[in-house]
C-alpha cells in the first residue's frame, strides 16, 4: 500500500486525472473532495461490498437446497 | 340467496412458492431500492412456518428476485443499530436516535448461500424496516464494528466414501 501524508488543503493526483483533496481533517475523520472524469464511479466502499453481497445473495437456490438450510439453520 | 362477498386478496408469484395471496399490509417499500437493485422498490416478506427461522424478502414486480434474510437479533441478540442520518429520514423515524428493533423497527439480515453450502449473513448492511408505515433501507453501516460475511453455517463437509 501506498502512504502519502498529506494537510489540509493539499492534494494529490491518481493516473494524472483523478484529484483528491484533503479538505479538513477531524478528530475522527477527514473530508475529501475528489475531481474526476464523469465515467470513474466512486463508491464508499462499505456501499460497494454491499452491492457485491446482494448479488450474492440473489443466486438462485434450489427447492432442494431450501429445504436443508431450515434444518442448517436450526442446528 | 345470498353470498357475502369477501375481499378478493392480490396474488403475487414468488420464486420458491408459486403464486399465493398477500395482503397489502404486507407490502415492504424501499423508497431507493436496495444496492445493485435500486429500481427494486416493493417486497413481500413472506415468513413460512415450514422454512423457519428464514425469512424471504420477494420481489413484487420480479418473481424471480427473492432474497433469503433471517432476524438479526437471531443471529446476534445484543446487535446494535447504527443508522445513518439519512436512512432514518428515508424511513421517517425520528432523527438523533436509533430505532428499537422489535416494536419500532424488524431488521433483517441478508443471507448468502455460496455454492460450498457456506451460509453468510451481512450484518454490515441490515434490512431496517419501519413498523409503522413498512417503509424500508438497506442500512449500511459506516463503522467495521460488523461484517459483511458473518457466518451463521460452516461450509458442508465434504462426505469421504
Amino acid at each position: 500500500m501506498l502512504v502519502i501524508r498529506r494537510r489540509a488543503g493539499e492534494s494529490f493526483l491518481i493516473d494524472g486525472n483523478i484529484e483528491v483533496e484533503i479538505l479538513e481533517v477531524g478528530s475522527t475523520q477527514v473530508k475529501l473532495g475528489i475531481v474526476a472524469p464523469k465515467e470513474i464511479s466512486i463508491l464508499r466502499k462499505e456501499v460497494h461490498t454491499t452491492r457485491e453481497q446482494n448479488r450474492a445473495a440473489s443466486r438462485e437456490i434450489s427447492i432442494l437446497e431450501l429445504a436443508s438450510l431450515a434444518d442448517k439453520l436450526h442446528r | 340467496m345470498h353470498f357475502p362477498t369477501a375481499p378478493k386478496m392480490p396474488h403475487i408469484l414468488t420464486k420458491y412458492f408459486g403464486s399465493i395471496e398477500y395482503q397489502e399490509a404486507d407490502v415492504v417499500r424501499f423508497p431507493c431500492g436496495l444496492p445493485a437493485f435500486e429500481q427494486e422498490t416493493e417486497f413481500v416478506l413472506l415468513e413460512p412456518p415450514s422454512s423457519a427461522p428464514m425469512v424471504f424478502l420477494q420481489s413484487l414486480p420480479q418473481s424471480s428476485l427473492c432474497f433469503l434474510a433471517l432476524s438479526i437479533l437471531s443471529i446476534s441478540p445484543d446487535y446494535s443499530l447504527a443508522v445513518t442520518a439519512e436512512d432514518l429520514q428515508s424511513l421517517q423515524l425520528e432523527p438523533g436516535r436509533q430505532p428499537r428493533i422489535g416494536d419500532e423497527v424488524a431488521c433483517l439480515a441478508l443471507i448468502a448461500v455460496a455454492e460450498n453450502g457456506r451460509i453468510t449473513a451481512n450484518l454490515l448492511a441490515p434490512i431496517v424496516i419501519n413498523r409503522l408505515n413498512q417503509r424500508a433501507v438497506q442500512a449500511i453501516r459506516i463503522d467495521s464494528s460488523y461484517s459483511h460475511q458473518h457466518q451463521v453455517a460452516a461450509p458442508t463437509e465434504d462426505v469421504c466414501s
